[in-house]
């Protein structure tokens, strides 16, 4: 038997493994891990063991109720682990599929004791050997000791020691610090008074850190790596960053395999990567990062991640090659030669996948949702998601994968920086943003050489010379078509008719070189149509088809390529697929049923907004008709999911989410109809144009879906219908807000007509923040209306997620915030079943929600909000989607929604379901996770532009034991220091005496703004009063690590209130102290922290 | 397809013309892309390399020799060609003999720049100055399907106004003329690749004969670095006079068994002596032959970086580079001699050694180049048996 001793059945009863996940998704540290755990859960139950998952992210698939499987919705720490493994005796437990969160937690454990203790293994990689990985000086000391190169580095610990070390090694240098996910704390400090305030920052929440020289322009290259018990090792990938050192690998674009390596350096680096992971005694996965020197052989190793990473996950998807499947067999005992590879079925695990084809990584940045936060990258992550284009050439690769990340149908052509000043554009080159390539190509655009771009970005001339390539095309372009007189006129036919004209050999290599049909439109529209006439997305898209029809007529059609790993070297059923146009002649991929497929958009790269929720919800989606006789394709193009792991779908098509791409599928596929409501907005919006184009869109009609998502049919609709809603008005004028105002008065909401996440959303409190927030926005017209509504405030907000068919409601399910309405639902903390609501208001809503099913005639899953304020209810909006609290309301009520969802799609015979909430033998609450410690510069205040980059929901017998398991998983400890109190206004001071015997029960110094300790203390609750100016300082309470809990409550919306405290806050989280600013989360966290003893104590956990 | 003096004069897609190229097949197909290279008609044994990097060293191996090698990686030619200003440049890194030995090469996409610190000169033009052409822009995952699904295929690179190849660049070429498919593996290729004259290289105590079937440069380096006096014979001397610690037999091109007398001279003179003897890929087929083992022709054979080995007796596996059609029978190795190491995708022979004699020899690339150096420990043990 392959498996270890002690993982064999024992009296035929399972042996039980404990799984830890990786928590809320948080930037650094993000889907690629349920990718991973989900992959790994797969590979455990195949031999027969039963998987213990702790994990509080209840979006993940990972989560899952499974027959083998038991999944506890905890916060993954020492204490938590400690009393399941007290409940379930686990024979193991894994420490390597849940990234730097569930490695800290294994090391700890082993640490205090307690895997001995219950004589629980650690399988693979031992403990000795991931503290080796993550102790600089220990590692350094390793590397040294196989003469495996480092750069000059020194562990510190004091900011002193810091400046002395950078002293001997020379400026500039760079900062790292250990135990830490996604370069936190990192950065380059060019003098001593940069590094010093580096330092101060990044010893607060890292012990030690480490002082390295700069490799600025060096190559970065990345091997990932396996090895098993025996020794047997392979490396699976490598990887090149477009950008050199100096930009976390993170957030930089990334190749695989390395382009601009030569067969000595490969094998060079290759080498020495095999050689680490035989001396650390790495049994599965390890990530080795290297800085390469491009004038010479020589490098150094950066680091290495004795775990499953983002890079691993990337190197998954990029070779097809399951690295997490194959690494879960190998830690239960299994070695690389008794498996085998499971795209071809037939050939050895113990292989290095060969590629024959390129692949790129782009991150996705949402910078503009903070405000405040610096856009230049460094060695601190900050990139939120990302996509992977696959093609055949660079072009293509870069075109693909920035049309993919940006959903603008533009890509590289996207003229970001066309009206940019020579100065800045030189800036962005030199000083990069998440915006650097766009200033490459608009560079070339202007004729600067290669030379000269080559030396202010030191990005290889490989790179460069392609998107010079790209530049110079569309000029060639612009030239050819370029007209004695410019038109205010561009017919679909003069399309077809001027693309005709440049041959069909050369429109081929046009598409080839990843040109879009919208991209070609584009080009030719700024070469012939007068610059006065702006053309909406849609008028453009229909213009496109001229390029469509012609590239049909002439038989220019992408073809479809698997990923096998072997390069066709054997024959394989591989259904990982993907579309070039460089290649002639499509593999023969085969279909395995008789019935026609049916394809479930995915929700493309993660962002703000939009995440791991709805790849669960395409996942079911998925997995709901791969059950069933349909044939189940998935089409994303988001390397961190789980529904680009093949194993999803009977066919992965890794492609672009646009129109373009969507129908070439469609056109390949000839499918039942095409799901769009499962990924959240971004393939929602494809909904309209796929319908134009006759493609069968299955769940709600495009009308539906219309009526819900345009303003003025939705509000007509509820008029109609005698709903109530917030009173508001789509302004074209100053005059018309001012009229508006007048009427409703302050406070207001201010949104632009289309709206993900709130993106430019505020509240105006008065006229001065309304003239502020009116400035950043585009000048009100016609075309660029901005829609103002009446604020509510004290009102509560209830969401209702359901199902309907045929207008018909079949399941409404009801949930409610914590927060008053005024948080963005994304960031909000939601209860479900709800706690709070009024009975009488359950009734109205669910009257409401049958109406609205019905006049819309919803055919789908829905998600409508609602504001209550005492029994007065009223309509936000309505999506005619799968929301966000799709998996939350699911887990906890039992029901999927998902699979219900798929029925009402599926035209297949279903009942309304009646159930009663009271009766879920359980509460559970949803929380959201915030990154505001990696973004420098950020306000880490929660408003209606939403923020948060995670979420977890965990469960209790009581609110307040799910409240508190849910704050814990998402960073809100238990203040153990101190806690520093700044109240807000006079009505929320008088609010928050509520809880003030809850806080007095904390037994820990309470500090405070003077305005608060003033108004406590007239209450008789002395505090220690500090002040902004004078000693004692609120600053230095924090920065002294006097407190480690800030509840730091608004005075107001107004723009100065938001910024007054904003210091305190971000020093707050530069310092890692938990934070809170919502004055109903404060008081129903404060509430519940006087069960924390009773929840502590309680014996048994709750498990799915 | 792009270079820095072509980006420069902006002639990218609309107003580039490209020169046409053709590749028929003997099975009827025919292919068109644009040329690369040298504008030569040629002919050769279709086959297809998997290895992402390592153009050059593939295209100077002589095991190449008559064959238009196909590469499946989509991008060739990134990183230039190493270091190649001084005419003199033997044994130079990243070729592996003098010339390139392919006939002609297939790519999808070719690279005409030049960036790597360690390159002197585009692919393009160095194919150019050897005489060798290619073609570019041919959809190579579609051609290595039909060359793997078809066994023996062959085919030839045509287009319009060129020159008939140099018949005098390689022996072999007299054999056929100028419109045939042709079959190199029908022919003696040993003469085409092999020293005509006796060469003596490193210096240490101990010497080694190389016979030299085509051998690959990195294997005379490695044998040098690990202080041995390495004598490079061709092919046809007379090993009977040889006076040496140790024999090793290397790569080449071709069928072992179109190898004239070789194979009773090994068994004649190379056993006899006693002396260790370490045959590498041809020389490993031509040492099973001697030892009375048979060869066979493989479908399409094993041509990559990445061909999983283990060893018989450990059960220790390697990722091995390797470049071979003709592959060993099992059932023919003779007693007193064992299966040394095995193929762990398709269970084929990689090595076999003797039982109590320091005979050893494995199909695979000890010396790599390109390609993984897990096996390099082979010339360790070689060398130390000496």
């Amino acid at each position: 038997m392959p498996i270890l001793d002690f993982l064999l059945p024992k009296n035929e009863k399972k042996q039980k493994v404990v799984l830890l996940g990786s928590g809320a998704l948080s930037i650094g540290q993000a889907g690629e891990f349920d990718y991973s755990g989900s992959q790994a859960v797969k590979a455990l139950e195949e031999e027969g063991l039963e998987v213990i998952i702790i994990n509080p992210n209840i979006a993940s698939v990972q989560t899952n109720k499974g027959l083998n499987k038991k999944v506890y919705l905890y916060p993954i720490t020492p204490f938590w682990v400690e009393k399941i493994i007290k409940i379930e005796w686990p024979a193991a437990i894994i420490s390597s599929f849940g990234g730097q969160t569930s490695l800290n937690c294994v090391i700890e454990l082993s640490k205090k004791g307690i895997l001995d203790k219950y004589n629980v293994k650690v399988l693979g990689t031992q403990v000795n050997a991931l503290e080796m990985s993550e102790n600089r000086d220990l590692f350094a000391k390793k590397m040294k000791s196989i003469s495996a190169p480092i750069a000059k580095s020194h562990a510190v610990s004091t900011v002193d020691e810091a400046l002395k070390t950078a002293e001997k090694i020379g400026y500039p240098v760079i900062t790292r610090s250990a135990f830490a996910l996604g370069g936190l704390g990192s950065g380059l400090a060019r003098t001593a008074t940069e590094l010093r305030k580096l330092t101060q920052a990044a010893l607060m929440s890292s012990p030690q850190l480490l002082i390295e020289k700069s490799l600025h322009g060096w190559k970065e290259i990345e091997y990932e790596v396996m090895r098993d018990k025996t020794g047997n090792t392979i490396t699976i990938c490598n990887m090149e960053n477009f950008d050199p050192m100096g930009i976390h690998t993170g957030d930089s674009i990334v190749i695989a395999p390395c382009q601009t390596i030569n067969n000595v350096e490969n094998n060079m680096l290759r080498d020495t990567s095999i050689k680490i992971a035989q001396n650390l005694g790495i049994v599965g996965e390890c990530n080795v990062q290297y800085a390469l020197n491009p004038r010479d052989y020589s490098f150094y190793v950066i680091e290495i991640n004795a775990r499953l990473s983002r890079s691993s996950a990337l190197a998954s998807k990029a070779t097809g090659y399951p690295i997490a499947y194959i690494a879960a067999k190998i830690v239960i005992g299994f070695d690389l030669l008794e498996l085998k590879n499971p795209v071809t079925g037939t050939t050895s695990a113990f292989y290095e996948p060969s590629l024959d084809y390129v692949t790129l990584k782009v991150p996705r940045w949402d910078l503009n949702k903070f405000s405040g936060v610096s856009k230049n990258l460094g060695t601190q992550m900050k990139s939120v998601g990302e996509v992977m284009a696959i093609g055949r050439n660079f072009c293509e690769v870069v075109q693909k994968a920035l049309r993919m990340v940006n959903e603008n149908e533009d890509g590289i052509t996207a003229n970001v920086f066309k009206d940019a000043s020579d100065e800045i554009l030189e800036r962005e080159l030199l000083i990069p943003t998440n915006l650097r390539i766009f200033a490459i190509y608009e560079a070339f655009r202007r004729g600067k050489t290669l030379k000269y771009v080559y030396e202010e970005t030191k990005i290889d001339y490989w790179f460069l010379s392609h998107v010079l390539y790209l530049a110079n095309v569309e000029m060639e372009l612009l030239d050819f078509f370029k007209p004695k007189v410019k038109r205010d006129n561009v017919t679909v036919q003069e399309i077809y008719d001027s693309y005709k004209m440049i041959t069909k050999e050369k429109l081929q290599r046009l598409k080839s070189r990843g040109f879009s049909d919208f991209q070609l439109t584009k080009i030719y529209l700024s070469a012939c149509l007068d610059s006065k006439i702006k053309l909406t997305i849609r008028e453009m898209r229909s213009l496109s088809f001229g390029v469509r029809k012609l590239r049909k007529k002439l038989r220019i059609l992408p073809v479809v390529k698997q990923i096998d790993t072997t390069s066709s070297e054997y024959p394989t059923k591989s259904n990982y697929l993907y579309l070039t146009y460089d290649g002639m002649c499509s593999d023969d991929v085969s279909t395995k049923k008789n019935e026609k497929s049916i394809i479930t958009l995915g929700s493309g790269s993660y962002r703000i907004g939009s995440s791991l929720e709805f790849d669960w919800c395409s996942v079911m989606t998925s997995s709901y008709f791969k059950n069933k006789k349909n044939d189940s394709v998935i089409i994303n193009c988001n390397p961190e999911t789980v529904s680009t792991d093949y194993s999803a779908s009977d066919r992965l098509y890794f492609e672009e989410l646009s129109f373009e791409r969507v129908l070439d599928i469609v056109d390949i596929e000839n499918p039942k109809g095409v799901i769009a409501c499962m990924g959240g907005q971004n393939p929602n919006n494809l909904i309209q144009p796929l319908s134009e184009a006759r493609v069968n869109i299955l769940g709600h009609d495009q009308k539906s879906v219309d009526k819900a998502e345009d303003r003025e049919k939705f509000s007509a609709m509820l008029d109609k219908l005698g709903i109530d809603q917030p009173e508001w008005i789509s302004a074209i004028s100053i005059a018309d807000i001012e009229k508006f105002i007048k009427k409703v008065k302050f406070p207001v909401l201010i949104r632009p007509s289309f709206v993900l996440s709130g993106t430019l959303m505020n509240v105006a409190n008065d006229q001065e923040s309304l003239d502020y927030y009116l400035s950043l926005t585009k000048n009100i017209s016609t075309d660029f209306p901005v829609v103002i509504s009446k604020f509510i405030l004290d009102a509560k907000e209830i969401e209702c997620d359901g199902i309907a068919k045929n207008g018909e409601v079949i399941l409404s399910l009801i949930s409610e915030h914590i927060e008053n309405a005024g948080v963005h639902s994304g960031d909000a903390t939601m209860v479900f079943p709800a706690q709070k609501i009024y009975v009488h208001t359950i009734n109205i809503i669910r009257d409401i929600v049958r109406e609205i099913a019905k006049d819309l005639n919803l055919n789908g899953p829905f998600n409508i909000q609602f504001i209550a304020k005492d029994n007065d209810v009223k309509v936000i909006e309505c999506n005619a989607r799968a929301s966000r609290s799709f998996p939350f309301i699911s887990k906890v009520s039992g029901i999927n929604l998902v699979e219900l969802a798929c029925k009402v799609m599926n035209g297949e015979k279903i009942k309304k379901i009646l159930i009663d909430e009271s009766e879920i033998p359980y509460v559970g609450v949803k929380a959201s996770m915030f990154s505001f410690q990696r973004l420098d510069g950020a306000d880490p205040v929660v408003g209606v532009e939403m923020a948060s980059t995670g979420e977890v929901g965990c469960l209790g017998k009581r609110f307040n034991h799910a409240l508190l398991l849910s704050m814990e998983s998402t960073q809100i400890k238990r203040p153990k220091k101190g806690i520093l109190l700044s109240t807000g206004r006079e009505k929320d001071k008088v609010k928050f005496m509520e809880v003030m015997d809850s806080l007095y029960k904390l037994s820990v110094p309470i500090y405070a703004t003077k305005g608060s300790a003033k108004y406590l203390g007239s209450r008789g609750y002395e505090v220690n009063a500090v002040h902004w100016n004078r000693c004692p300082r609120a600053i230095d309470v924090i920065t002294d690590g006097k407190v480690d809990f800030v509840i730091n409550i608004n005075k107001s919306l107004s723009v100065d209130e938001l910024h007054n405290n904003s210091e305190i806050r971000k020093i707050a989280v530069k310092c890692g102290c938990s934070i809170l600013t919502n004055l109903e989360k404060v008081i129903a966290y404060l509430r519940a922290c006087d069960s924390y003893e009773e929840l502590q104590n309680i014996e048994t956990c709750i498990s799915l | 397809m792009l270079g820095e003096c072509e980006v420069s004069k902006k002639k990218e897609i609309l107003t580039k013309e490209y020169k046409k190229a053709y590749l028929k097949l003997s099975n009827g197909m025919k292919f068109e892309g644009s040329s690369i290279g040298a504008n030569v008609n040629v002919s050769g044994e279709m086959v297809f390399n998997t290895g992402m990097l390592g153009y050059s060293e593939a295209m100077t191996d002589p095991s190449y020799l008559g064959q238009i090698l196909v590469f499946s990686f989509c991008l060739i030619g990134n990183y230039g060609i190493p270091y190649f200003k001084n005419k003199n440049f033997f044994m130079s890194k990243g070729h592996e003999s003098s010339s390139i030995k392919t006939q002609g090469i297939i790519v999808s996409d070719i690279y005409d720049g030049y960036h790597h610190h360690d390159s002197g000169i585009s692919l393009e033009n160095w194919m150019k100055d050897q005489g060798v052409p290619g073609i570019a822009g041919i959809d190579t995952r579609y051609l290595v399907q039909i060359i793997r699904d078809n066994g023996n295929l062959f085919g030839r690179i045509i287009s319009k106004n060129a020159t008939q190849q140099n018949k005098n660049k390689f022996k072999f070429l007299k054999n056929f003329g100028n419109s045939e498919y042709v079959d190199p593996s029908k022919y003696n290729l040993m003469p085409s690749v092999s020293t005509t004259k006796k060469m003596i290289m490193g210096n240490g105590s101990k010497k080694i004969v190389v016979i030299d079937c085509g051998a690959k440069w990195n294997i005379l380096r490695m044998l040098v670095e690990r202080n041995c006096e390495v004598e490079l014979l061709p092919w046809d001397s007379d090993f009977s006079e040889v006076k040496c610690d140790g024999w090793l037999i290397s790569n080449g091109p071709g069928d072992p068994k179109n190898t004239d007398d070789l194979v009773e001279r090994i068994k004649k003179h190379v056993l006899a002596s006693g002396k260790p003897v370490l045959g590498i890929c041809l020389g490993h087929q031509l040492l099973s032959l001697a030892s009375g083992a048979k060869t066979k022709r493989l479908n399409h054979g094993h041509r990559s970086h990445n061909q999983p080995v283990f060893s018989i007796p450990d059960k220790k596996a390697y990722m091995t580079s390797q470049n071979h059609r003709y592959a060993v029978e099992k059932s023919s190795i003779q007693s007193g001699w064992e299966l040394w190491f095995e193929n762990a995708n398709d269970d084929s022979v990689e090595g076999i050694k003797h039982k109590t004699k320091p005979f050893m020899s494995v199909q695979f690339h000890p010396e790599a180049s390109s390609g993984p150096n897990d096996t390099s420990w082979i010339m360790n043990k070689f060398v130390g048996l000496l």
